[in-house]
């Protein structure tokens, strides 16, 4: 909501309610909603955009999981007959495209969104009305890909959709068709999202902060915005290709006609293996700010963690042919992405160290957030070191498409984003909702996760190296092996962790529920926080910060609460968060200019699945959903991204203006 | 959270353990860590001390952080001083693994150019995927009396000590030829030869499947690689390019030969096989299959499995009593065939009654105008039993 008030105390009687604009600009009256529905749907602010990021990854989280309980029931004993073969294809094509790009991804930005401006002490992103914008074509390309499920069938030639089996001759239904615009659709919510948080990061952090005074979390995420803004245009490519293939006849990967189908593997790759790293570089940035805190201890070689994430960011370039290493390269460019990725084990193992050594001589509080920190560790080690195992291309080529490599990535993306992401949803829940999640809830929910995810992602490595190829419907006892290692054991092991794991999530969500119903709100400063986005009020007020600090020290806050006794060298605290909070409120910044909400973010994303549908099925509702687009780009234009002080009553009464955010 | 580590601690020795033990116990029939030629024991020499490598990483990184977790868990400790790094460690942290990695970087470097060594090939077969099963085409290489050339499907029979040189492409999508006891996988893409090295050691049947994804089927795309001894390979070689004899008149197996003739002649072609007017029968598969292709069926006894070697044609008895024969006794086993008492008749007839209900095709006439109305894969041909009896019963004279 466009605002402009003096910031009162806590406690303070409570202010007129926000000015409402009397005058239209742009060709809608502006949305002026505080309350209800409206005020989310239309909204700018980064705060609710990112909670609306995380209800919408939620929801998908809890499709995808879905997806794989069924894809366990199938597997859990020889021959299964849960899914047929043609549905069981679509369910772990959409099981890994909906984790991936809808969940993991999402999820990601909703912590990126609510708190790098936070962590930056910003009012508010660089472009807020795209980062509306964003939101709303991601949740217009999830509706999309799965729209299919009810038109016909999901797409069904695995996440990777190698050519030739995505063709229209192999994959007749409509599924690959929804698959590829939709990811379309959700691509420009990345890129757009991307752009937007670079240009926050790199213009609007608080005076003072100096790039390696930033909280590594802002930092990681800073890698992740660049890694999506080259690797996205990568597969926007690739899926043009393959959507022109289906649709408008083209030959991109058609081998009669002089085709090579690995054309699409290094695009897909290319994209897809920075991909991973934008998977889990936001989790490792939300560990390396909880661990910290629950340490007592500011983060062990910060300039490490921070170097080590951008070299992850440059390698992660150079490996993507270690998902081909059985594609038919060569030697020598075998040998290369051998060695290349062997070498970004190191940045990744200097974060391991870094982690281990933050512990290292802390005061550890084992809370919820602590768990799955702590649990992260362990789980992404050994993901990560079945990762060097193949590494060794030669290796590789025996575990390449068999269960081993389930078992690899899923360590990887499990124990390590996903483990990260809990981690951030028991660390800021208080900052985000003013309510503290219940933590003997969190517990449990942790050790269900733990266990539950070693049971089904544990045996995998055994039932891959013990031959069992991977995306199989069924799987048969005539290949399964007798004694210890004998894979029908291993597989009804797995299905039976795979519902523990399931329990383990259906606690959290038990937790959010009763938290959200519970009065009991959340102290100020719950776990004696570090970085800047504890510096305010809980949930914070629209505006974030009534002053907006000056930053000395990396770990701002923490410096501002203890300081150290020049004769003891101990730690001593000299003020309160409560105190800190007061001192910002007696000098608020007196005239704070907040973007204003608007209808063109929503109108224009709206148009995206219309063009879809079109594509699909008829040219010219594709040609609606074009004006939809062009009309709602015009409408945004003329529109000031914020309201002028005429166009509200009363107006400003507020002395000199000090615009410290400059949005747009 | 003590017990967590201690856990994770236990299950990766536990692992570690797993992994020593793989050795000796009676293993999947895929199992990557019994190698049973020089091409699969390179990688193995390979990758058990990475794995070990690996293992003895995690077990320092999990006692390191047992520790920590233990040890400086808050028990009213002062705040610890806000110290940033120790720079020594770090560089040397970083210095370390890299010095590791570059060590088994040496020798995976030096595998790899081994394994795509195509200069000292012995023999060369022909490969080609197409969904959802393999065929073998044995160019002509009269050092093995391979005089006309030979194809094949399902098994892929080798020499033993012989340097086998798979050339590898696909009449449709990717697929991948993978028989883990011989080697590692490689993929078989449209358009493009990709080499793969095989040798077996000692005889004996070695379990495969196809590992990229490649469609409706690609569960029940299997394939056996099947090592014989020289002198009972040349005896396999002569066999194969025998034509297959007409059925004796006035036998059940003769009326199946009609029905065949009818019917199956269409994809599959026998070599021999002469219509009734006395003329070579030449199966069209180009004109009802879209990848072009249907396996020949001139030798179909001599194979033990059928259908993208995902069924048996021996009963299990006759199977078990072939595949687990002693390296000596294997051959002679194996080159007697699918005798009449051994057929599993009781797949193969579900077979020919509904073939897409087995293992499913993209079969539906409804369905194929992608395709312009060709099958992918083999459509229920609605046979009557009593044709299912006769065709049954002149499969079993292609020996």
């Amino acid at each position: 909501m466009a605002i402009i008030e003096q910031p009162a105390p806590v406690g303070a009687p409570a202010l007129p309610a926000a000015p409402t604009p009397t005058r239209t600009y742009g060709a809608l009256r502006r949305p002026v909603a505080t309350t209800g529905w409206k005020s989310w749907v239309f909204t700018v602010d980064h705060k609710k955009l990112g909670i609306m990021y995380g209800v919408v990854a939620m929801f998908f989280f809890i499709v995808g999981g879905i997806e794989a309980l069924l894809i366990r029931l199938q597997l859990a004993a020889p021959n299964g007959k849960v899914l047929s073969a043609d549905v069981y294809n679509q369910m772990f094509t959409m099981h890994a495209t909906t984790m991936v790009f809808l969940f993991v991804m999402p999820m990601a930005a909703a912590f990126a969104n609510y708190f790098i401006p936070l962590q930056i002490g910003a009012r508010d992103v660089a472009f807020p009305r795209i980062n509306a914008f964003g939101f709303w074509t991601l949740v217009g390309g999830g509706i999309i890909v799965n729209l299919s499920w009810f038109l016909g069938g999901a797409a069904d030639g695995g996440w990777f959709m190698y050519a030739p089996n995505s063709g229209p001759v192999f994959s007749p239904s409509h599924g690959v068709d929804f698959w590829a615009l939709g990811l379309q659709i959700t691509g420009i919510a990345s890129l757009t999202g991307a752009i937007n948080l670079i240009v926050t990061v790199l213009n609007m952090r608080a005076p003072g902060m100096s790039l390696m005074k930033m909280p590594v979390f802002t930092w990681l995420q800073l890698v992740v915005q660049f890694l999506l803004l080259f690797a996205i245009p990568v597969i926007t490519v690739a899926l043009f290709l393959l959507s022109f293939q289906r649709n408008f006849g083209a030959t991109f990967f058609d081998v009669s006609a002089g085709a090579d189908p690995l054309l699409w593997q290094h695009l897909f790759w290319i994209f897809g293996h920075p991909e991973v790293y934008v998977l889990i570089l936001p989790s490792f940035g939300i560990i390396s700010e909880v661990l910290p805190v629950f340490s007592k201890k500011p983060l062990f070689g910060y300039p490490f963690v921070v170097f080590s994430g951008a070299a992850i960011g440059f390698v992660g370039w150079g490996v993507w042919a270690h998902h081909m290493f059985a594609s038919g390269l060569g030697p020598v460019s075998v040998a290369v992405f051998s060695i290349a990725t062997m070498a970004i084990a190191i940045p990744t193992g200097v974060k391991i160290v870094n982690w281990t050594m933050t512990l290292w001589g802390g005061k550890l509080r084992f809370t919820a957030a602590m768990h799955f920190a702590v649990g992260l560790i362990v789980l992404f080690t050994i993901g990560g070191l079945s990762g060097v195992t193949h590494s060794v291309a030669p290796s590789d080529t025996q575990q390449t498409d068999t269960y081993y490599i389930v078992a690899h990535f899923h360590y990887v993306l499990f124990g390590g984003a996903i483990f990260g992401l809990f981690a951030g949803f028991y660390y800021w829940w208080p900052k985000m909702f003013g309510k503290q999640l219940n933590e003997r809830l969190g517990k449990a929910n942790f050790w269900f996760m733990v266990i539950g995810m070693n049971l089904t992602f544990g045996p995998m490595h055994m039932i891959g190296l013990q031959g069992q190829p991977r995306r199989m419907y069924v799987w048969t006892e005539a290949r399964a092996g007798e004694g210890f290692f004998n894979i029908a054991f291993w597989n009804m092991v797995a299905s039976i962790g795979a519902f523990i794991l399931a329990f383990g999530v259906l606690l959290f969500l038990i937790n959010v529920f009763k938290t959200t119903r519970s009065k009991e709100v959340a102290p100020l400063d719950p776990w004696d926080a570090r970085t800047l986005e504890w510096m305010t009020t809980s949930p914070p007020k629209e505006h974030n910060f009534d002053a907006i600090p000056t930053v000395h020290h990396l770990d701002e806050f923490f410096h501002r609460k203890y300081e150290q006794d020049p004769n003891t060298h101990e730690m001593k605290q000299v003020a309160t968060a409560e105190d800190i909070l007061r001192e910002q409120e007696a000098n608020a910044d007196k005239h704070i200019h907040m973007p204003s909400p608007s209808y063109w973010p929503i109108v224009l994303a709206g148009g995206l699945p219309v063009i879809a549908l079109g594509i699909i099925y008829s040219i010219p509702v594709a040609i609606v959903g074009a004006a939809i687009v062009v009309l709602a780009l015009f409408g945004w234009s003329l529109e000031p991204s914020t309201a002028p002080d005429s166009d509200f009553d009363p107006p400003a009464s507020g002395d000199g203006t000090k615009e410290l955010a400059p949005l747009g | 959270m003590p017990t967590s580590v201690r856990r994770f601690v236990a299950g990766a020795a536990g692992l570690s353990a797993v992994a020593l033990l793989a050795g000796c116990a009676k293993n999947a029939p895929q199992d990557t860590w019994q190698p049973k030629g020089p091409n699969a024991q390179k990688i193995d020499d390979l990758q058990k001390p990475v794995f070990a490598i690996a293992g003895i990483v995690g077990l320092i990184v999990f006692a390191a952080v047992a520790y920590a977790v233990f040890r400086f868990k808050d028990r009213g400790q002062p705040i610890p001083e806000q110290t940033h790094g120790k720079p020594v460690l770090e560089i040397g942290m970083t210095i370390l693994p890299a010095l590791l990695l570059a060590g088994i970087g040496v020798f995976t470097f030096r595998t790899i150019f081994d394994l795509a060594k195509t200069d000292d090939t012995e023999m060369v077969i022909n490969v080609t995927g197409q969904q959802w099963w393999w065929e073998y085409d044995y160019p002509v290489q009269t050092d093995y009396g391979i005089t006309n050339p030979i194809i094949t499907s399902g098994q892929l029979v080798i020499p033993t000590g012989t340097k086998v040189l798979l050339r590898e492409t696909s009449r449709d999508v990717i697929h991948s030829y993978w028989i883990p006891a011989l080697n590692g996988k490689r993929d078989a893409v449209p358009g493009r030869v990709h080499y793969l090295r095989l040798e077996a050691d000692k005889p004996g049947i070695y379990a495969g499947q196809c590992t990229e994804f490649c469609g409706l089927s690609h569960a029940v795309m299997r394939m056996e690689a099947v090592a014989l001894d020289k002198a009972d390979f040349a005896a396999w070689v002569k066999g194969q390019l025998e034509l297959a004899d007409s059925p004796a008149e006035g036998t059940l197996a003769k009326e199946g030969e009609s029905v065949f003739l009818n019917q199956c002649v269409r994809c599959h072609q026998v070599n021999g096989l002469k219509k009734a007017d006395g003329s070579p029968a030449i199966a069209a598969p180009e004109e009802n299959v879209w990848s072009g292709a249907a396996p020949n069926l001139t030798h179909l006894m001599t194979r033990n499995t059928f259908a993208g070697a995902s069924w048996d044609l021996l009963t299990k008895e006759c199977r078990k009593d072939v595949w687990e024969a002693p390296g000596g006794e294997f051959g002679k086993k194996y080159l007697a065939g699918v005798t009449e008492e051994c057929l599993n008749q009781t797949d193969l007839r579900r077979w020919l009654r509904n073939a897409p209900a087995m293992k499913p095709m993209y079969a539906d006439p409804t369905k194929l105008g992608p395709t312009d109305g060709k099958y992918r894969g083999m459509p229920n041909l609605g046979l009557s039993e009593d044709d299912i009896d006769k065709l049954v019963a002149y499969l079993a004279t292609l020996k």
